[in-house]
């Protein structure tokens, strides 16, 4: 009975593994059909970040633990990584204040 | 005062208040742990990433073969490895402890497979030159810190949870240890085979020759 049900819960498992292993195909596949950098970057990004959910929310539980958990959490990790997406550009700001020379 | 005074004497369920998120308490300290890493590995890929767009002499050296090839099968190590470690945790959780062990087993097995893989690219590059600090096809030497920083961060977290796995299914073969200790392993190891795939597309297929 324990056996049957563990084999029962492990087939979403490897649905999720096998998603996550076509995710890493098509990244390879769409980084060898010579796109732009920029939009290669976006590309893999968007894919990177759709794995990284399906990893979380599966493979880490997260989907069946409270929903407490979740808010308190990932909005948390979304807003530091987006401030950091917003204070990096700043550091080029130096390129353009070198002093001249003497 | 002895610790039975101390709870007689305590307002009733001052001790034992639920967790608002309905976990053990070590569940939780992971999942604190791991949202703090992942800030951390946001932050050098953020750095990277924008030295690797705003470098117009990026040096972009990766063949499909050896290194590209080589990157696949690092991930597949890892994400399968995802996978023994849920069959671990889903043992334990039955009080099936000797197919726990194993699981944990293959699981190390495959952390270690990745850890063999990724010091052979390591050999492999340092062999033609590359550096922390050189470059030997002559573009920015940023490409070497980068690569070696972000990919020997990340090789020192798997290594941590090699051993980790190593320590907790000693202990809960002994039944020093309970299936929520391999669960909470379980999930920092989940979160080091996630960050996997962001290294492999930022760091490896962005710089393919």
């Amino acid at each position: 009975m324990a056996e049957a049900r563990h084999s029962a819960g492990m087939k979403r498992y490897v649905v999720v593994w096998i998603g996550l292993i076509l995710i890493v195909a098509i990244e390879v596949l769409l980084t060898y059909q010579h796109l732009p950098a920029g939009r290669l970057l976006a590309f893999l990004l968007v894919l990177a970040f759709i794995a990284a959910a399906l990893g979380v929310m599966y493979f880490m539980h997260l989907r069946y633990e409270r929903a407490s958990l979740f808010w308190s959490l990932i909005p948390y990790l979304i807003f530091a990584l987006f401030m950091m997406d917003h204070v990096w550009p700043d550091a080029f700001r130096l390129m353009h204040q070198r002093l001249p020379a003497p | 005062m002895g610790e039975s005074a101390m709870t007689m004497g305590a307002r009733p369920g001052a001790l034992m208040e639920e967790s608002p998120y309905g976990i053990q308490s070590k569940k939780l300290a992971i999942w604190l742990f791991i949202i703090a890493d992942a800030a951390t590995f946001g932050a050098i890929l953020f750095a990277y990433g924008y030295l690797r767009v705003a470098n117009p002499d990026w040096t972009r050296p990766f063949e499909f073969w050896p290194t590209i090839a080589n990157g696949i099968a690092m991930t597949v190590a890892l994400l399968t490895s995802s996978l023994t470690m849920i069959g671990a945790v889903q043992s334990a959780q039955a009080g099936r402890k000797s197919a726990g062990v194993r699981w944990l087993g293959v699981t190390m097995a495959l952390g270690l497979v990745f850890v063999l893989l990724l010091l052979r690219e390591w050999s492999g590059m340092i062999a033609a030159g590359w550096r922390l600090s050189r470059n030997p096809l002559g573009g920015s030497v940023l490409f070497g810190a980068t690569f070696f920083g972000i990919t020997g961060l990340h090789l020192l977290h798997v290594i941590a949870g090699v051993v980790a796995i190593a320590v907790i299914a000693s202990g809960f073969n002994r039944d020093r240890l309970d299936a929520g200790h391999v669960e909470t392993t379980g999930l920092y190891w989940h979160f080091v085979n996630l960050v996997q795939l962001f290294v492999f597309p930022l760091v490896y297929l962005m710089n393919v020759r």
